[in-house]
């Protein structure tokens, strides 16, 4: 049975922290909930119009989010770092279309009509995961480790 | 979360969305059909229905608050088309209250979300914040239960559910204006080991990973990433004779130069051992601990804006494997794009030559997994009509035992969409092709996208 001493002290503590991490707190503005002009078609550059600004709260140059190839096939990097950067222009449901606990069918068949996506798997992957699965299962992994993978268990018992 | 629980905390976020004053409703519906004739087994006939629905209510009294709801069902007219033989099944992705600060980025949200924090992509239904702070600091965090999959046996399955009891995770970056930012994050999923089950199981679901990453961006033409994860978990002490598992699960790093507008040249190495990556696997035997493998791969990119409207990549990675031998892969892609973005197009061409290949197969090694694709497609937006075409191509040497002799296999992908109203987009594929289960396979597929309300977010 806690005392009441020790309640008050807890509360005292409770208290100073609370002040202590409000006045920890950034009184920067956050950044655009959403991009304020809607993009056009294709991959958008950045740094096309934001040639030589920093963006707010990542504290890096838009030219790091640029959607090049490699931004696309690396993004997990942004992603793990800046992910209100990403929230200002996709929505959730843009990342589930290939991250998702579970998925109903494969992402290039989700977007069969959008060839210039990077959707994984296209053509017949099922003859071509028994080559890449042995030259590197991580790759499977991250995808496949935890989660998302009931279809494998029919023949990875 | 037990199901009814789900479904009555999903039915109170639907519910919370009419509080909402801007609210958007995107749904897709997908009718497969296809049948399937294979030697030794029933004739069969697929028909599956798959819905998607999500929901994205904001406003919900204050400017603040929004809600995010994003699932899917299916539904077998026919045969069924999933394992273990369920004709119906469903699954919500994510469904979450958030609400967002005016300052320091902050948030909070409750319900289920994903975090990418550490070594994946983690489900979980609970609560997480996260705020910067001054001094260029940033702290983020979650706590909750994990989200459960299936596992390949009910016995699995109980081991699994009583390990993986709670899920939480923190990550505290620091960032300075010169364009340097550094994060150590720590996740934690499952707090009973496996010694502690009734009966002792040898599979541990559970992990403790710390995480270290950087990104370095003094300049807008140069840009460093990175991380490396450690496994933290005690395990139980190796074999006599057999060495300490390395903790190190990960490295994961990139560099990128911008020579001028037109080339960019990136570099990326990785390295993972597979003991402390594969850790809280629901799946040991394909991800197997035991092996106690390495991966190690550096490879190079080459992108250069040959004009305006043109994109040249040469890629090259030389990978290894410890158990199976090393390759090198390379190739290239060009992506174009004419008449002001109506037309996209792409064409690519790679090589994976096995240079080392072992033990690919116990009866019969050595033999090559070397390979070559080519693929080439287009995408054309023209007012209401979409047009797609895609086709890949895959070539294996002889002697490859996956093929049954086939060499080479393809697939061609036509879809066309009408863009019926502004909210209503409906679309058709059908698809050729020819692999080692279906010498010849033909497909069709339905799709109704509609999208009602005012939310603009989604991609293009």
């Amino acid at each position: 049975m806690i005392g009441k001493p020790m309640l008050k002290v807890l509360g005292i503590l409770l208290g100073l922290g609370v002040l202590m991490a409000c006045s920890l707190i950034s009184p920067e503005a956050s950044f655009a909930p959403t991009h304020p002009q809607e993009l056009g078609a294709g991959r958008p550059v950045c740094s096309e119009c934001h040639s030589t600004d920093v963006a707010k709260g990542a504290l890096k140059p838009f030219a790091s989010f640029d959607h090049t190839t490699s931004f696309v096939k690396d993004h997990r990097f942004q992603a793990n770092q800046d992910l209100n950067t990403c929230a200002s222009c996709h929505a959730q449901s843009f990342c589930s279309d290939c991250h998702g606990g579970k998925v109903p069918m494969k992402p290039s068949l989700r977007l069969s009509g959008r060839p210039d996506r990077e959707a994984p798997h296209r053509g017949d992957f099922m003859t071509l995961h028994r080559i890449e699965g042995k030259l590197d299962p991580s790759s499977c992994f991250k995808c496949h480790g935890r989660a998302n993978n009931q279809k494998c268990q029919a023949c990875h018992r | 979360m037990k199901q009814r629980t789900g479904i009555a905390l999903v039915t109170a976020l639907v519910a919370a969305t009419g509080w909402s004053q801007e609210i958007s409703v995107q749904g897709i519906t997908i009718a497969q059909m296809w049948k399937q004739e294979t030697p030794g087994f029933d004739k069969a006939t697929y028909t599956p229905a798959t819905q998607y629905l999500g929901i994205d209510a904001t406003k919900l009294g204050t400017d603040k608050l929004s809600l995010h709801l994003f699932g899917w069902g299916h539904a077998d007219l026919g045969d069924s088309s999933v394992l273990g033989g369920s004709k119906s099944g469903g699954y919500l992705s994510y469904g979450y209250l958030q609400y967002q600060f005016d300052k320091a980025n902050a948030e909070l949200k409750a319900g289920r979300f994903a975090v990418n924090q550490g070594t994946g992509f983690e489900q979980v239904d609970g609560v997480s914040a996260r705020a910067d702070l001054r001094g260029g600091f940033t702290l983020s965090g979650f706590y909750g239960l994990p989200v459960l999959y299936r596992t390949v046996d009910s016995l699995s399955q109980a081991d699994y559910k009583f390990q993986r009891d709670i899920i939480f995770g923190s990550r505290l970056g620091w960032r300075s204006t010169k364009g340097l930012e550094l994060g150590l994050s720590y996740l934690q999923d499952g707090a009973k080991a496996a010694k502690d089950l009734h009966h002792p199981s040898a599979t541990d679901y559970t992990r403790k990973q710390v995480g270290v990453d950087l990104a370095v961006t003094p300049t807008t033409s140069f840009d460093f990433r990175g991380r490396t994860i450690f496994d933290m978990a005690s395990h139980r002490a190796p074999a006599a004779g057999v060495a300490e598992p390395s903790k190190l699960a990960e490295h994961d790093y990139t560099a990128t130069l911008k020579l001028g507008g037109a080339v960019a040249v990136s570099g990326t190495f990785v390295e993972r051992n597979f003991f402390a990556y594969f850790a809280g696997t629901n799946l040991p035997s394909l991800f197997r601990q035991d092996e106690r493998d390495l991966f190690r791969a550096w490879g190079g990119k080459v992108t250069w804006a040959a004009a305006p409207s043109v994109q040249v990549v040469a890629d090259y990675r030389r990978t290894h494997r410890e158990t199976y031998g090393d390759a090198n892969r390379a190739g290239a892609d060009v992506r174009m794009d004419f008449l002001e973005k109506t037309v996209l197009a792409g064409v690519g061409a790679h090589w994976v030559s096995v240079v080392d290949s072992k033990l690919v197969d116990p009866l019969t090694p050595y033999r090559s997994l070397s390979h070559r694709e080519v693929r080439a497609w287009v995408l054309v937006n023209k007012g209401k009509l979409s047009a797609s075409l895609d086709g890949i191509v895959q070539v294996y040497d002889s002697g490859n035992p996956y093929v049954v002799g086939l060499r080479t296999v393809y697939e061609a992908v036509g879809s066309l969409g009408y863009q019926a109203t502004s909210s209503l987009k409906v679309s058709g594929d059908l698809a050729f092709g020819s692999n080692p289960v279906s010498k010849h396979e033909t497909r069709g597929l339905l799709k109704a996208e509609y999208r009602f309300g005012v939310g603009k977010k989604g991609g293009q």
